[in-house]
């Protein structure tokens, strides 16, 4: 579109922008012609059925919380105090200057301390490594009267302990009834007690 | 539209810190604000949390604000900013993804639960709702400069030189995007447009 000043004034008339003095001199100018008024009417047109089909405004949903979270958001310091850089001072380009000399030193004080802590450390620390402790195995019996003997044989490698003072276990002691619950898939299948087997399953 | 002058009355009062000249403020074009946006953008959360940006933002930039321009003119300007930034970040954050808003963005329903409500009887909602679909589909074809153009000129009744300040533009541009956006909707709108 070319919009040399004719063009634009011609746009702004179309669009009823066109004002008083403004406007009488331009169709005095223009030499109003039928084709103008009909492309005037057109865009008038245009116009109608789009401001009435598209609303200008729309409450957006919930507008009492959108004022009160607008609120909410301006109230924050960060919000409303807009970020002030603060002047800088005489001593603040000095104090810059002094930053990386204190720096150096800082590192160079450093190191001095950890030489001395690590001299130190290597003259006063000298520990012995730990020595081997023999201990005698004790084996504890929970049950008193009864005594304990462990034999060691180091040629067959194999340690016995010998119990003074059990009772023997009597002939008809049921092992079976004083351990834990035994389900039938742990049973032994070879062991041909199926009445146990059935008894310990009501257990 | 609301008068320039209560506008510039609360502005200044809002200036010297009376937050509720500033509420009032946001009352009044909050409408606008958002209509605006959503029919940008066509997602009613995100246009709802931007304008609420569009208000911070007002307020943060309220000292700074010389009434050289209506208030509601300024307002249409953060909104132009707020809604293109929002994009450009869209569009960064979804490189290499695949967003199905911006492929269903073609197919949205006008007519579903987000179609602003006006008042109007059920008849005129029903013929205004129908043609609203139709325009906001055909909306949804043209570029943001084009949409954006139309909708401040024949939706927001902005002047030429308005627009130019909100878009930050020549006048003439304004003509040209204006002059190509109605000619295109017109072609897409081609039944509607001519039987009425």
């Amino acid at each position: 579109m070319n919009t040399n000043p004719d063009e634009t004034k011609m746009a702004l008339w179309l669009d009823d922008e066109l004002h008083g003095e403004e406007h009488a001199a331009f169709e005095a100018a223009a030499g109003i012609t039928p084709e103008m008024l009909v492309a005037r009417e057109d865009v008038r047109h245009w116009r109608a059925l789009m401001a009435a089909a598209v609303p200008a405004a729309v409450d957006p949903p919930y507008p009492d919380f959108f004022n009160s979270r607008v609120e909410r958001a301006i109230r924050m310091p960060a919000a409303t105090e807009p970020a002030v850089v603060p002047e800088k001072q005489w001593w603040f380009f000095r104090w810059n200057v002094l930053v990386p000399v204190a720096a150096c030193a800082g590192m160079v004080f450093t190191f001095w301390l950890g030489t001395l802590t690590n001299h130190r450390s290597n003259v006063v620390v000298e520990t012995a490594p730990p020595r081997a402790v023999a201990v005698e195995p004790f084996v504890y019996t929970p049950e008193s009267g009864v005594e304990a003997e462990r034999f060691a044989s180091s040629p067959a490698s194999a340690t016995v302990i010998v119990l003074s003072g059990v009772d023997a276990i009597p002939d008809d002691a049921d092992f079976s009834k004083s351990t834990s619950f035994i389900g039938k898939r742990d049973l032994d299948v070879t062991a041909a007690v199926e009445s146990e087997s059935n008894d310990l399953m009501e257990l | 539209m609301d008068d320039p002058d209560d506008d510039f009355r609360l502005v200044l009062q809002a200036q010297h810190g009376d937050y509720r000249s500033y509420d009032a403020l946001v009352t009044r074009h909050r409408g606008r604000i958002f209509a605006m946006i959503r029919n940008m953008i066509y997602q009613e959360a995100d246009a709802w949390d931007l304008s609420q940006e569009v208000f911070i933002k007002a307020w943060n930039a309220l000292p700074r604000f010389e009434a050289k321009a209506r208030f509601s003119t300024w307002l249409y300007r953060i909104a132009h900013n707020v809604v293109y930034d929002w994009t450009r970040k869209r569009k960064l954050e979804s490189v290499g993804e695949l967003n199905d808003e911006i492929f269903a963005r073609e197919r949205i329903d006008s007519d579903s639960a987000t179609t602003p409500s006006g008042g109007e009887s059920p008849d005129e909602t029903m013929a205004h709702g129908e043609l609203r679909a139709k325009i906001e589909a055909a909306l949804a074809k043209v570029s943001p400069e084009h949409r954006e153009v139309v909708l401040l000129k024949d939706v927001q009744g902005l002047s030429y030189k308005e627009i130019a300040d909100v878009m930050a533009c020549s006048i003439g541009t304004v003509m040209s995007r204006l002059f190509y956006a109605r000619q295109k909707l017109q072609v897409l709108l081609k039944d509607e447009y001519e039987s009425r």
